[in-house]
């Protein structure tokens, strides 16, 4: 239960990168004109927050001091005007921001799943599940928060501390010069906190991360954990992490308590000044008192913008490093792409051939050293070897999960480099050593969800994988749920599901690596009884270490350590006397001399 | 948990409101101070008396401000890393089965995001119920005090507040919980799709995945809209209010200034208590909200605790016995059904190995094989009276007592992302090196292990997906063998892996084996076919029973499987290559 850290989880990001954010704004490109106008919505609506103020000091310095009523209706009057258009101003505003950035959203979501569909095993392999989940989903959400309080917000904000300084300048520059003396001071200030709650965002990000994984693991693992006793063991480990995370945000908190506080003493001081110096000018008829009064209101509005930025700090941050990592993992290139002008072959026969195969997963370590064979089209072909040989290895290349690093391999006569990967594909149907079934129900299992497999096929499938039987007795029989990964399936029906589903799919070319290794014999015996028709006219590469499921094929391939060993019918590999005449005398041995070969577990 | 911290949070809310009286102080000395302007006349010590008293004041309410955040969000946190500890301790002890029903995405967001959540019912919840009670009933006083009239004009709007507050609250704490619900579904989409994107790209479903995908995150956005739409419209109406207050104020409040009812110092500071009111009015709707959220969330947190350990958890009085578990197992007639409207998946299983005996188990597929060493190792409980160890009903046995006593190959292997020497110790971390190599040479992985530049420092990536298939089956099998435990099972532990190297290690095995009890399930009659006893399974239930030489000659379902999986010499019944069309 490694929390393995990985280059892309270290990027914080900067507060602003205009690279970033010119990346960002493309998104939101088709929305621009929606943009300006709540831009425009915004700056009317600063407009009315500082009117107000303004209004009041008009009021008490023209109106009431002069007891002219009539004059004060007046400006109540405009006072409720700008109420109402500040309404109309904000629901625009946020209303339009919403719905820009939801759409931005959206478009950038897919972007990123339809970009994780199309990318090669090496780096799905690398790359565990929960890192790109928080890629596509929690990274979207940062950003998500960037747009409807983040952008705008600052822009909001940034609009009043202005307006607010310009209008205390233009209503009495000198008073306004004392009120704003602390500025500076204030701007360091937040300096200085913004480095260490990046900091803590920094670590609390790590911790979380860990956190997450852990916890992903251990539940997926839980039966593991449990049947070795482990659960103290487990728990001790996730609580470490579980501390960790609070002390690092312990830490945050301190932070925020320093700081806030902070700004608020400095808010209090501010008004102080203004009363002392502000009631000498008046003392001196230098200044009419509404214009003290206008001026505690606007600091009082001044410093919430001003705490708000500090905070929206953090989330420009974690917006900045999320779409970091966004861009990063969409600029890694598709590494096995499909070509421009994908050829097809004249007539899809089902023809396979290796030439000179080299593939390594680590480079410098070649799993498969020059792969030489070829498959007729209506050939059946059985790949075996000991363990770790490479088999599964050459499926995978012959796939294109993996690309190779020297020679070729030809489908039909066409490099599968310029095929078209999906169109290769779709012709081969694989049944992968690793079962994997999806929540949802049989059929869906079955058909992955492809409206062109009809419900016929469906069943014509399940009978054949010999799995039908076992469906039709349940409940709710082929609409009956699968929990995920078929966990409450024994082991040989979620293979059997899986070679149901490579049959639905009706491919010139069936692999099937270990398709049956758990199944009972007499049910294997029946499928291949089933597979004889089927196959027929198509091509089938069959992985088996139980030499007696591949009674049927017409060559045998032998794979030992990366290489093709040993090539033929069973009769011409018996006659060699090699590594396949061993293998079989092994098995041949062990089924003959009861309970006292060198097999026998029991001496 | 609370009363561990309650000294914490009792200071942190004694703090919180003496905070809030100190920052009712500021509008009353800002009306002193101006009304010792205008007032008066004539340059008064007092100019400077109000601006040092309120930069005094705002300097101990920063003080108290520091201390109730220190001590009520410290709080918070501090309740949320123990609840989640203690929600992962509960779920280390609940039965398989739960898991088996409730999505890995399901469980991490109830630790995580509702954690969260409930975190911030506790810290901002609190902070917000606390600062609205003193704010309200302070503020109302003091403006009642300058002006009770003025006071009940200003509060016309009072009641349209609370009304649109409750209105859209409820909505909105709606609306809400559809879209965690529903980023909940998305994630899960992902998970999935990522967990089996092999599938996935072999099929060429990758299109088909993206428009699901689409259609479940367009859904997302509609429903975050519709959110949106309410906050777009509750916030500025909020304001509206506030702003038809500050304008009857204005009106009012001006015309009393006039007549000289008032001064302009209370004038100003009575606008100071409206605008401070305006926030916790607000507020109410906030905390109800949040409160609603945070009891959704806290009440998907206890459903995890609610769900009752699985049996081998309880405490149990039983004094743990000292002597080492020898390994006889004994079941007597154990029937046993997955729950209510499953088919019964074990029926009548009677049968008895002797301690370091071996047991095959051979059958079909489905039949139950899996599940009869589940229920011995109490992974599902057992019906008590059935399953024996040592003559003791395993139910009675502590788990942990249990646990070591048994290494498991399970049939369906989990390795963990970490080192192979991390997953090999999983089980027995005080292994010393020798033990280490010595069971992974007994599972034959070595040999593979040392091919790797990394050896035993090899990652091996989710779930094991760096090695081959054979490759994770030996190192299951050498996790359980490093344990050295009385009983081993075997279930299906050789699936992948070639006769030769099944051969090679069913031949480490033997010594290993002869002293230990062993449970064997397989396919391959050959593995099994040494054993003291070796059971035919069908559809939960044992049809035959007997050693290999019994069951040929008895000509029933084990010797058909036997002529099924016999390979022959006979050359011509191997066909012809066909050459090429
Ligand atoms: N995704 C991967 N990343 C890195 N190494 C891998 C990966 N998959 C396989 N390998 C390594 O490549 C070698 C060949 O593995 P492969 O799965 O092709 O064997 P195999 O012949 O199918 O064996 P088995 O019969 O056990 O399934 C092994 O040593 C394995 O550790
Ligand atoms: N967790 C579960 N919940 C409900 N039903 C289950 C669960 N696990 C297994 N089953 C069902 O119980 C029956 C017996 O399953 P079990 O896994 O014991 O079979 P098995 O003999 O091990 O088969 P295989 O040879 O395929 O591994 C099967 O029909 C299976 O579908
Ligand atoms: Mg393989
Ligand atoms: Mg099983």
């Amino acid at each position: 239960m490694s929390e393995t850290m990985h280059p892309e989880d270290e990027i914080f990001g900067k507060f602003y990168d205009a690279r970033l954010m010119g990346r960002i704004l493309r998104y939101l490109k088709p929305y621009w004109k929606l943009l300006v106008l709540s831009l425009l919505f915004l700056v009317l609506y600063t407009g009315t927050l500082l009117l107000g103020p303004y209004l009041t000091k008009i009021a008490i310095d023209q109106y009431i001091s002069a007891g002219n009523l009539d004059g004060l209706k007046l400006v109540v009057m405009a006072y409720l005007g700008t109420v109402f258009l500040g309404f109309f101003f904000l629901f625009g505003e946020t209303y339009i921001t919403e719905y820009t950035g939801q759409r931005a959203m959206h478009d950038l979501r897919t972007q990123i799943f339809a970009h994780l569909q199309k990318q090669d095993m090496a780096y799905l392999d690398r790359n565990p599940v929960g890192r790109l989940m928080t890629r596509t989903i929690n990274d979207v959400e940062t950003l998500n928060e960037l747009f409807s309080t983040g952008v705008v917000g600052l822009l909001g904000d940034a609009f009043t501390v202005f307006g607010i300084a310009g209008a205390m300048l233009l209503l009495d520059w000198k008073l306004a010069l004392v009120t704003l003396a602390g500025f500076p001071l204030i701007i360091y200030l937040s300096r200085f906190y913004r480095r260490r709650a990046r900091d803590v965002y920094r670590e609390s990000r790590l911790v979380l991360g860990r956190l997450n994984a852990n916890l992903q693991e251990s539940i997926a693992g839980m039966g593991t954990i449990q049947s070795f006793g482990q659960e103290e063991k487990a728990y001790e480990r996730f609580q470490g992490i579980n501390t960790d995370y609070r002390d690092v945000l312990l830490r945050g908190i301190r932070y925020n308590a320093l700081f806030f506080p902070v700004i608020e003493v400095f808010s209090a001081l501010t008004i102080g000044l203004t009363l002392w110096f502000g009631g000498r000018l008046i003392l001196g008829h230098a200044l009419l008192p509404g214009v003290i009064v206008a001026f505690i209101q606007y600091i009082q509005r001044m410093y919430t913008p001003i705490r708000d930025i500090a905070e929206k700090y953090n989330i420009m941050q974690a917006a900045m490093a999320s779409s970091e990592r966004i861009f990063a993992l969409l600029d890694t290139e598709e590494k096995i792409r499909n070509p421009l002008v994908p050829k097809v072959p004249r007539q899809f026969q089902g023809a396979v051939e290796f030439k000179d195969v080299w593939l390594s997963y680590n480079p410098g370590e070649p799993v498969l050293r020059g792969i030489t064979f070829r498959v007729e089209a209506g050939e059946k072909i059985a790949l075996v070897g000991a363990t770790g040989g490479g088999k599964t290895s050459i499926i995978a290349a012959l796939c294109r999960f993996y690309e190779i690093e020297r020679g070729s391999i030809l489908v039909d006569g066409v490099d599968i480099r310029e095929w078209n990967k999906q169109d290769l594909r779709r012709r081969l149907g694989l049944v992968l050593q690793d079962v994997f079934l999806f929540s949802g129900d049989i059929a869906g299992n079955i058909t992955l969800g492809d409206p062109r497999i009809s419900e016929e096929q469906i069943h014509a499938a399940s009978r054949r994988a010999h799995i039908a039987s076992y469906i039709e007795q349940l409940p709710a029989g082929y609409r009956e749920e699968v929990q995920e990964r078929g966990v409450t399936l024994s082991q040989g029906q979620r293979q059997l599901l899986s070679f149901a589903r490579a049959l639905a799919f009706d491919p010139r070319i069936l692999i099937l690596d270990e398709a049956t290794s758990s199944v009972d014999t007499r049910t294997e015996t029946l499928i291949q009884e089933a597979l004889k028709e089927l196959l027929k006219d198509r091509t089938a590469l069959i992985i088996a270490h139980r030499l007696s499921t591949i009674k049927n094929v017409n060559r045998i391939l032998v794979i030992h350590k990366g290489e093709l060993w040993e090539e033929g019918s069973h009769q011409e590999l018996l006659a060699r006397q090699g590594l396949y005449s061993r293998l079989y005398e092994l098995q041949y041995q062990a089924q003959e001399h009861g309970g006292n070969g060198a097999h026998s577990p029991v001496g | 948990m609370i009363v561990r911290y309650r000294l914490l949070l009792i200071a942190g809310v004694v703090a919180l409101i003496a905070t809030d009286l100190m920052g009712m102080a500021i509008p009353w000395l800002i009306k002193g101070g101006i009304d010792a302007i205008i007032g008066k006349g004539g340059v008064s010590p007092s100019l400077i008396k109000y601006p040092l008293m309120i930069v005094g004041a705002a300097l101990l309410q920063a003080l108290l401000r520091y201390f109730w955040r220190m001590n009520i969000f410290g709080f918070s946190r501090r309740i949320e890393r123990d609840l989640r500890g203690e929600v992962f301790a509960h779920l280390l002890k609940l039965p398989l089965a739960y898991f088996q029903h409730m999505k890995t995405g399901d469980l991490m967001s109830r630790l995580t995001n509702d954690m969260q959540s409930m975190r911030e019912l506790m810290g901002f919840g609190s902070l917000a119920i606390i600062d609205t009670a003193v704010i309200i009933t302070g503020s109302l006083s003091l403006m009642i005090a300058i002006d009770p009239v003025l006071t009940f004009w200003s509060l016309l709007c009072l009641p349209f507040i609370s009304f649109s507050v409750r209105f859209f609250g409820n909505r909105i704490f709606q609306k809400s919980w559809d879209v965690q619900q529903h980023l909940s579904l998305l994630s899960t989409y992902v998970q999935e799709n990522l967990s089996g994107i092999r599938v996935v790209q072999a099929y060429a479903q990758e299109e088909n995945q993206i428009r699901g995908f689409q259609r479940l995150s367009a859904e997302y956005r509609r429903k975050n809209l519709w959110l949106a739409t309410l906050w777009s419209v509750l916030w500025p109406l909020m304001r509206i209010f506030a702003g038809i207050s500050a304008a009857i104020v204005l009106w009012l409040g001006g015309r009393k200034v006039m007549q000289g009812a008032m001064t302009l110092g209370e004038f100003a500071a009575f606008n100071g208590y409206l605008a401070m009111l305006t926030w916790p009015l607000i507020a109410v709707g906030h905390v109800v909200n949040q409160y609603q959220r945070g009891a959704a969330a806290l009440s998907r947190i206890i459903e995890i605790l609610d769900v009752p350990v699985a049996p081998g958890y309880r405490e149990s009085e039983l004094p743990t016995p000292t002597e080492p578990i020898r390994g006889d197992v004994e079941i007597r007639n154990l029937n046993f059904s997955y729950g209510d409207g499953h088919p019964p998946a074990l029926r009548g299983i009677s049968l008895k190995i002797p301690a370091g005996a071996t047991c095959g188990i051979i059958g079909e597929t489905g039949s139950g094989k899996s599940t009869l060493v589940h229920l011995l190792l109490r992974l599902f409980e057992p019906p008590p009276g059935a399953v024996f160890i040592d003559s003791t009903d395993v139910t009675t046995i502590p788990l942990p007592r249990l646990k070591a006593a048994i290494g498991f190959v399970s049939q369906d292997i989990f390795l963990f992302s970490d080192t192979i020497r991390e997953n090999i110790l999983f089980g027995y971390r005080d292994a010393d090196r020798e033990a280490l190599e010595e069971s992974a040479r007994i599972a034959e992985i070595l040999p593979s292990i040392r091919g790797f530049t990394r050896q035993f420092d090899t990652i091996l990536g989710e779930r094991g997906v760096r090695l081959s298939g054979g490759q994770k089956q030996r190192t299951a099998l050498a996790r359980a063998i490093v344990k050295n435990p009385p009983v081993l099972i075997l279930d299906d532990a050789f699936s992948s892996l070639d006769t030769e190297t099944e051969d090679d290690i069913l031949n480490h095995l033997r010594e290993f084996m002869s002293k230990r009890t062993t449970i064997l399930i397989s396919h391959r009659i050959s593995t099994v076919k040494g054993a003291d006893m070796i059971l035919y399974m069908r559809k939960g239930e044992i049809i035959e029973r007997g050693i290999h030489e019994e069951l040929l000659n008895r000509r029933g379902a084990y010797y058909r499987l036997h002529q099924r999986q016999q390979l022959t010499r006979e050359v011509d019944e191997m066909p012809r290559r066909e050459g090429p069309r």
